[in-house]
């Protein structure tokens, strides 16, 4: 059945699979922060920024990432603009995946009940802090369920890059079965490895939305809070 | 016996600044003043050259159909509305002159004028505590000290027990009465309610103005726009009657609820009794 050393493919497949993860992590990080100015600017009141994202996000929603790793390594290249594998495919995921996770990201925001803008100028709060303590928070909740569907999307599009000998773990794959012909056993624990990394993420992230959505505190600074604030409400209720 | 002029004089001038002292404590002190005051909104005025005093530790009503510029007039006051022209003084300090801002700091002015509004608007992703907390950490305030403060609050406003809940587990009167408390987080000259009451049930609606006599009691500064008119002949010192952006009646709730002499007046009274 196994005819396959895997043994001696494990170093080359443990290489493939840090530069799967490498690819999602930096398309991943590219994508959200563009994604989020994308969205801002759509949600700007001066046509002059609203315009061009607008039409960034329809170019980029409607042609296949296969042929956005084309041009950006095999086009650009040709007119002299050589990019590395890591470059033209990080590159290539971030453009593509910005584009969707901007309408995410902007559904989000627009999605934050008006009144929380007002409340928290009545407050005081400046701009940027309403954004940030107020808006953006918010809008996160809103957006995680979508945005998770992105990273497994984009953590599964990252064997694309094979096309460009992205060395991840598609590439180790197709090298394997090259030098044994053992294409169906190859690829099925390609697959599996895929499966491996994709369904620990996926469910990670429903249980990530499930305390959010909980209102379960995350961060050690909040939790510090939560328990110095139970402590002083523990004490009214004495004196209540 | 003759006294020399200069010591007249000088014995002239300080029972002269005794009786200027007297005078000054004796008149009300100003918290809010608005004079001229117009804005429009698309070109149809929605106020048209309003004036409006409200004076330390009373409250001051506001009635008057919906779409008559009650709520503007009040959303002025803290600049949440931009005047289009008017003159205005909050705590003291001109905020507004002809047609321009002076105020440069519009966190310090939304720090002394308080805000409540018709749906509650808690920050539904923070705690009780964290949302009465969240402005004063934002204005400098220590964690330690907010956190006290905002317990405190929550005392004040009798939710104490309710303290680590999110608004979405909340009843409406409770979420308004946080509301309430996340107001008087950063100690306002002057608190504005938008229609605090118009979205609870009559329970809730008890509970909430219950939370507003005490704090008439306490001395609070307090500007309402309201649909309660039996509230506002209880609680408040001056009633001010608008409408289409004009103030056409204001006084004594005794006197503008009970003996209203505006037809407008009348017609919004005499209906408001017939539908309750």
């Amino acid at each position: 059945m196994f005819d396959v050393p895997w043994s001696d493919y494990a170093p080359a497949l443990w290489k493939g699979l840090q530069l799967t993860v490498l690819y999602t992590v930096l398309g991943f990080a590219g994508a959200a922060v563009f994604g989020l100015l994308l969205a801002l600017l759509r949600l700007s009141k001066s046509r002059i920024l609203r315009v061009p994202a607008a039409l960034y996000t329809e170019i980029f929603k409607n042609i296949p990432l296969l042929a956005i790793i084309f041009i950006i390594y095999f086009g650009l290249a040709s007119v002299g603009i050589k990019l590395g594998a890591i470059a033209a495919g990080s590159l290539s995921l971030i453009l593509f995946y910005a584009a969707y996770l901007s309408e995410t990201f902007r559904a989000a925001i627009a999605g934050v009940h008006a009144g929380q803008q007002e409340a928290a100028e009545a407050l005081g709060l400046g701009r940027i802090s309403t954004f940030q303590l107020v808006i953006f928070p918010q809008a996160l909740r809103l957006a995680l369920p979508g945005t998770n569907t992105f990273l497994v999307d984009l953590l599964k599009s990252t064997s694309l890059l094979v096309t460009i000998s992205a060395a991840e773990l598609m590439s180790v794959g197709r090298l394997i079965t090259s030098a044994t012909f053992r294409a169906l056993e190859v690829y099925l624990v390609i697959a599996a490895i895929y499966f491996c990394l994709c369904y620990p993420l996926s469910q990670g992230l429903l249980w990530l939305e499930r305390k959010v959505r909980a209102g379960i505190p995350l961060t050690p600074r909040r939790r510090r809070r939560f328990k110095r604030a139970a402590v002083l409400l523990e004490q009214e209720g004495v004196l209540v | 016996m003759t006294v020399p002029a200069n010591e007249a004089a000088e014995a002239i001038a300080h029972v002269e600044a005794i009786a200027h002292e007297r005078l000054a404590a004796d008149a009300p002190e100003v918290v809010v003043r608005i004079e001229n005051l117009s804005k429009s909104f698309d070109g149809r005025l929605v106020l048209d050259n309003v004036h409006l005093e409200v004076h330390k530790s009373n409250i001051v009503a506001i009635i008057g159909q919906s779409g008559s510029g009650k709520t503007t007039l009040m959303r002025c006051v803290n600049l949440l509305e931009i005047p289009e022209r008017a003159d205005m003084e909050v705590a003291g300090e001109k905020i507004f002159s002809g047609d321009q801002l002076l105020c440069k700091d519009l966190a310090k002015l939304r720090q002394t004028v308080g805000m409540v509004f018709q749906r509650f608007n808690l920050f539904p992703h923070l705690t009780a505590v964290e949302n009465i907390m969240l402005a004063q950490l934002r204005a400098g305030v220590p964690e330690e000290e907010a956190m006290e403060r905002a317990v405190g609050l929550l005392r004040r406003v009798r939710l104490a027990h309710r303290g680590m809940a999110y608004p979405d587990n909340m009843s409406g009167g409770e979420q308004q009465r946080v509301a309430i408390a996340r107001a008087l987080a950063l100690q306002p000259s002057v608190l504005l309610f938008d229609e605090p009451t118009s979205a609870l049930d009559p329970e809730s609606t008890g509970e909430v103005l219950r939370v507003m006599r005490e704090l008439a009691r306490d001395g609070m500064t307090m500007v309402l726009v309201t649909h309660e008119v039996p509230f506002a002949r209880d609680v408040a010192d001056w009633v001010v009657f608008v409408d289409g952006g004009h103030i056409v009646e204001e006084g004594e709730p005794a006197e503008v609820l009970r003996r209203p002499s505006h037809k407008r007046t009348q017609a919004f009274l005499a209906n408001f009794q017939a539908s309750h």
